[in-house]
């Protein structure tokens, strides 16, 4: 797989890593003060006045009791959802005000999401799923085009190790198949980084200890950020920060 | 739009039971306004071919007592130059006469014509079931019951005998039928200078008779209006076609409106059988749409792969109900037949209302698709992530 991971950096990523590597330690995603609050009558505050920031090139782990708030926190950073109070800034630009549309592009060239449910589309392929992405990002055409987005996607798919069943329709390959489908998915636009939602919480252990060689070498080889949401204690030991959030609060922040 | 395209075609090939089964909806609805819309037309036109096809759209006659008159020539020249949607001026000596047979008298209609020129009205040279039209002698064609009736045949001769009680010694020169049982019994045709000639009216006529070009048949009130406004015309009366058979205009809109009635609610049906199939496409494809939309589609394309969706199917129902609704009416004409092998109502199949009924169909489609369309660009990816 590192041979692999090699021969993709050399086709199109490396201007980007030296760029990457000039500011690292810039914070991609930072939060300020960010409150979460559910509800219209009986309010159940999920965040309260959270602070954070995300470095570039970091690998950490979000960790807590089921119902702490973690999806939440992942949600907001990834502008699925909006704060109740509180700012937070993605490439140091306030999401805040920006437009519908405006966080639809920021989503589709800056964030990949992984979640526990892999959300292939079962009408395409595997090959035409990981490419869907770029598609998206092609209907507003701020970015480069790639001269060969398959080649591309096909890359992605031999990195995660799917090279086999490229063309097969992706309902038809085996779970832990489909999570390192949505993982090239989530990485075809290059993203600045990779939101994880308990990724490999319906994978048996030997799926689940792939995926976080996976990431783990993709942070070292392209320098994607990571945010891995875990319940898993051993797992989180595995990355290099550790964020604990306890009744919407962080409880704990350690980076070794 | 491309990528929108392609994922509406691929959600709608991955349920292609169900995309059949709409397309053949829309189809069958499209066929229904094609078949019964053309079926309409064609009765209506046959109807109206039935009723003015051969006869005037205009008659002037006298408004005196005297009813023949001499200055046709003129007058003939004036309404030619008064209005560019009449195609035909003609004049009629009409008197009554008595076909006198060997025990009794037949009352007949004798209409002096001048032949060559009334054919535009009247088509007797089609009419002719033998013989030939009369010449400016002594000749009369007359209707087919007849030649039955006392045993007539083409080359006999017969006596009229006028009102006044001058007889006419004439040679049939052949039969019409005008598909009209109460013309064929009782009109005779002469040429219109043998009329005057024996009715003693030299350069005389009872009425100008007009046809109008065929776009123009239903103003035929309007260029009756215009003719009687003329300064000469204070002595003579304008009707026209429209007046004289007002029932049957009210039948063929009392039969348009239920015909457009029919349509509508066809449509009404597609519309709702696509409109509830689109519905529940959303919520099947809730979870594609979201996660679309996490990954940075925007509303605008969640929507238009709906509205994709329903143009799709408008579109592929719309062709396919254009083959099926034309090999109906093909079927139709071929096996609901009369006895002679042709078609018991001749079919209207227009280009025009062909095309209109798919663009109706896809118009139906789209708008049906707006609301699902709508429906998607409303959902929040949140709720889909959240709730699996
Ligand atoms: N839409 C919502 N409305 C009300 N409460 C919600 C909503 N979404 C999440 N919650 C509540 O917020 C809390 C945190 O949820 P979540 O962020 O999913 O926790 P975790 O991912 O750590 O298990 C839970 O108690 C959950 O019930
Ligand atoms: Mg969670």
């Amino acid at each position: 797989m590192a041979e692999l991971g090699e021969r993709y950096s050399k086709i199109n990523i490396s201007p980007v890593i030296e760029k990457r590597k000039e500011d690292i330690m810039a914070s991609i995603i930072e939060l300020k003060n960010v409150s979460k609050v559910y509800g219209d009558d009986i309010l159940t505050k999920v965040l309260s006045d959270i602070s954070l920031s995300i470095e570039e090139g970091s690998f950490s782990s979000v960790i807590g009791q089921s119902g702490s708030g973690k999806s939440t926190l992942l949600n907001l950073m990834g502008t699925l959802d909006k704060p109740t109070t509180g700012d937070i800034m993605i490439n140091n630009t306030s999401i805040k005000n920006l437009s519908k549309d405006e966080l639809a592009v920021l989503r589709n060239q800056t964030i990949g999401f992984v979640f526990q449910f892999h959300y292939l589309l079962p009408e395409f392929s595997v090959l035409e799923n990981v490419l869907i992405p770029y598609e998206i990002m092609c209907t507003d055409r701020k970015k480069d085009v790639l001269e060969d987005p398959k080649q591309r996607a096909v890359s992605l798919l031999k990195l995660v190790g799917l090279e086999k069943v490229i063309d097969k329709n992706a309902a038809r390959i085996s779970g832990g198949q489909q999570q390192r489908a949505a993982i090239a998915r989530a990485l075809m636009n290059h993203p600045k980084i990779i939101l994880a939602d308990e990724p490999t919480g319906n994978l048996d252990s030997y799926s689940t200890e792939m995926i976080y060689d996976l990431f783990r070498e993709l942070n070292n080889t392209l320098h994607t950020t990571f945010l891995i949401i875990t319940h898993d204690q051993k797992v989180a030991e595995k990355t290099d920060r550790i964020i604990e959030i306890k009744d919407g609060r962080i409880n704990l922040d350690i980076t070794k | 739009m491309k990528l929108g395209f392609r994922i509406a075609i691929r959600f709608l090939t991955a349920s292609l039971g169900q995309t059949l089964l709409i397309m053949i909806g829309i189809s069958v609805g499209v066929s229904v306004q094609i078949f019964i819309g053309s079926l309409i037309q064609g009765l209506q036109q046959s109807l109206l071919a039935s009723t003015i096809g051969s006869s005037p759209h205009i008659t002037i006659v006298s408004d005196t007592s005297k009813k023949e008159f001499s200055e046709y020539i003129d007058l003939a020249d004036e309404i030619r130059s008064t209005d560019e949607r009449i195609k035909t001026v003609t004049y009629v000596l009409d008197e009554p006469a008595f076909l006198l047979t060997e025990d009794t008298s037949q009352s007949l209609l004798i209409r002096g014509l001048p032949l060559s020129e009334t054919e535009d009205i009247y088509h007797f040279q089609e009419a002719l079931t033998e013989g030939r039209l009369p010449a400016s002698s002594a000749e009369i064609l007359l209707g087919s019951p007849l030649k039955e009736q006392y045993g007539l045949s083409v080359g006999d001769m017969i006596t009229l005998l006028s009102t006044d009680n001058t007889a006419l010694s004439c040679t049939i020169t052949g039969f019409f039928d005008l598909k009209v049982a109460s013309l064929n019994e009782s009109w005779g045709i002469m040429s219109l200078s043998a009329a005057q000639q024996y009715f003693a009216f030299p350069d005389q006529v009872t009425g100008i008779e007009l046809q109008l070009y065929d776009p123009y048949v239903f103003e035929a009130d309007l260029v009756a209006d215009k003719l009687q406004e003329l300064p000469d015309f204070t002595s003579w009366q304008v009707q026209n076609w429209k007046v004289q058979n007002e029932s049957l205009l009210s039948g063929l809109q009392g039969q348009s409106i239920s015909s457009i009635m029919i349509q509508v609610f066809v449509m009404i049906s597609v519309v709702l059988g696509i409109a509830s199939v689109l519905a529940i496409s959303v919520l099947q494809k809730s979870k594609q749409i979201g996660i679309l939309k996490a990954m940075g589609m925007k509303n605008r394309l969640t929507s238009f792969i709906f509205l994709a969706q329903g143009a799709i199917l408008g579109l592929g129902g719309a062709l396919l109900g254009i083959m099926l609704g034309l090999a109906l009416s093909f079927s139709f004409t071929k096996f609901a037949v009369t006895s002679d092998g042709s078609p018991v109502v001749a079919l209207s199949i227009q280009p025009w209302f062909i095309i209109l009924s798919g663009a109706i169909a896809v118009t139906a489609s789209l708008a049906a698709s707006l609301l699902p369309a709508i429906r998607s660009s409303r959902l929040n990816p949140i709720d889909i992530i959240r709730n699996s």
